[in-house]
């Protein structure tokens, strides 16, 4: 991943999304009235949509980097000739990039901290809702690392996978977000938060989550197998 | 003994035959050229020792080792260099063969006995998209070397080389066998080259083998067929316009496996 921009894409991409619910409270303080939220609720609320796109954007563009890197200068079919399976190449990928988010979600879970205390104040209880949102976040989000990388992997030219990943962004944010059944795309998951959501919808959501994780890593193997088998 | 061996091994890619009951002998120890026009069928034969194609019928061994049950276990035997060199860009020459390294659970030494091997010392620092084509045939020949395999299939590796480059991978290959007890499967359009380096030859015509065996058999065959042998070369076009029934200079048959 040296020189690619991969790291400093996600980097950068992490800090950005994380500077989002600061320039909103640093300039629409006043819209922020107390109820029975809590802020962080509140912070997540105005904010999660537009950090979750930039987020599924990141994790989106990086895949297609990742396997550009693999494609362009044929690197790919040397590994090919090596004692390694295609699936570990794969499963080292979904480390990655599993690892790049979790990086990303701390800066923006660091970024909400600051904004919290800065603009608002600590309450009890706040460190463990800000780990179980992050945690829920992080979750989600996996369908998608799995989704873009299975896409990523299957087009060597680099524009496929970057525009079907980014008609995939698109959709998910028009789908109605009532929807059970319509957020369950892979895509529209990381846009769900904790609050103004049910405990079952939160565990169906979690489920799903899981689920999909498992159904696009062994469609990616399926994939890997019926591609070798075309040879 | 043989180290490669196939029985009737054939590609087809809708009409076009792209090998046909190929049965390859190569013994161990032995530099083997791989000769043919172009589309004769070498680098599918080469891409089905690594996998990398997969043969519609036939079956083939390597060092006992039967595909597809042990691919990994082949992979893990065979040094390999298919076509245009394949590398990352993003990376230094030191660093692709790194990565190589690696996989192969091999010591750190080895990519710097690798680099030197193959003159890509000086090198090793740039990055590999911005070498010369020369130097990525270098870098994939030291990938290929790097683990001092005892099967190494190199295609058309002097793709690219300028004549000192080209008499130094000669050398070197020609070398390979004495020095790292390797057997060396070697395709090559310059037939001077394979003269040069081989001790035995196949030749393949439209995905069939038609002749294998050593550099003296294939004089000696071309001889009682009229063919000339004065270098190789001619005995080739003789022979593959034979094979193509053209029947050029009178040639009307080919000489058999």
């Amino acid at each position: 991943m040296k020189r690619t921009g991969f790291f400093p894409a996600f980097l950068g991409g992490g800090i950005l999304a994380a500077i989002i619910p600061a320039a909103e409270l640093f300039f629409r303080r006043d819209s922020y009235t107390t109820g029975d939220e809590s802020s962080l609720s509140m912070v997540l609320g105005s904010n999660w949509q537009m950090m979750a796109m930039l987020n599924i954007l990141l994790i989106v563009s990086g895949a297609c980097i990742m396997y550009h890197t693999e494609y362009t200068d044929r690197g790919y079919d040397k590994m090919r000739c090596l004692p390694i399976k295609e699936s570990a190449i794969f499963l080292k990928k979904v480390i990655v990039m599993t690892g790049m988010c979790s990086l990303i979600f701390i800066i923006e879970a660091a970024a909400a901290a600051l904004c919290i205390s800065h603009w608002f104040a600590f309450y009890p209880g706040f460190s463990e809702e800000l780990l179980k949102s992050f945690g829920y976040f992080f979750l989600l989000s996996l369908p998608v690392i799995l989704t873009s990388l299975l896409i990523a992997s299957a087009c060597r030219n680099m524009w496929i996978s970057l525009g079907i990943g980014v008609i995939c962004v698109f959709t998910a944010t028009l789908l109605p977000a009532k929807s059970f059944v319509l957020s369950l795309f892979p895509f529209a998951l990381p846009f769900q938060t904790l609050a103004g959501t049910t405990h079952q919808e939160i565990l169906g959501f979690m489920t799903a989550s899981v689920l999909e994780t498992i159904i696009l890593g062994i469609a990616e193997l399926i994939y890997l197998k019926i591609r070798r088998s075309l040879l | 003994m043989n180290i490669i061996e196939t029985q009737d091994l054939t590609k087809t890619y809708g009409d076009f035959t792209a090998v046909s009951h190929v049965s390859l002998h190569i013994p161990k120890g032995a530099v083997y050229g791989f000769l043919g026009p172009n589309g004769a069928g070498k680098s599918t034969t080469m891409k089905m020792f690594l996998g990398l194609v997969k043969p519609d019928s036939g079956s083939f061994t390597i060092h006992g080792r039967q595909y597809p049950e042990d691919r990994l276990e082949i992979l893990k035997e065979i040094g390999s260099f298919i076509e245009s060199p394949s590398f990352y860009g993003n990376l230094t020459g030191e660093e692709n063969l790194d990565i190589i390294r690696k996989i192969l659970g091999l010591p750190k030494s080895s990519v710097a006995d690798a680099l030197e091997l193959v003159g890509l010392t000086p090198f090793k620092n740039r990055l590999a998209r911005k070498y010369s084509l020369g130097m990525k045939q270098r870098l994939g020949l030291a990938g290929a070397l790097i683990s001092r395999p005892p099967i190494l299939i190199l295609d058309e590796p002097t793709n690219g080389l300028d004549p000192i480059g080209i008499h130094e991978i000669r050398t070197l290959i020609r070398s390979l066998p004495k020095q790292f007890d390797c057997t060396v499967l070697v395709s090559s359009h310059l037939l001077s080259e394979i003269e040069l380096m081989a001790d035995n030859i196949g030749i393949l015509n439209h995905g069939r083998l038609i002749f294998e065996g050593t550099m003296q058999q294939l004089k000696e065959r071309a001889l009682l067929k009229g063919y000339p042998t004065d270098n190789l070369e001619d005995t080739f076009l003789a022979l593959i316009d034979a094979d193509n029934g053209k029947g050029v200079n009178g040639y009307e048959s080919g000489i058999g496996v």
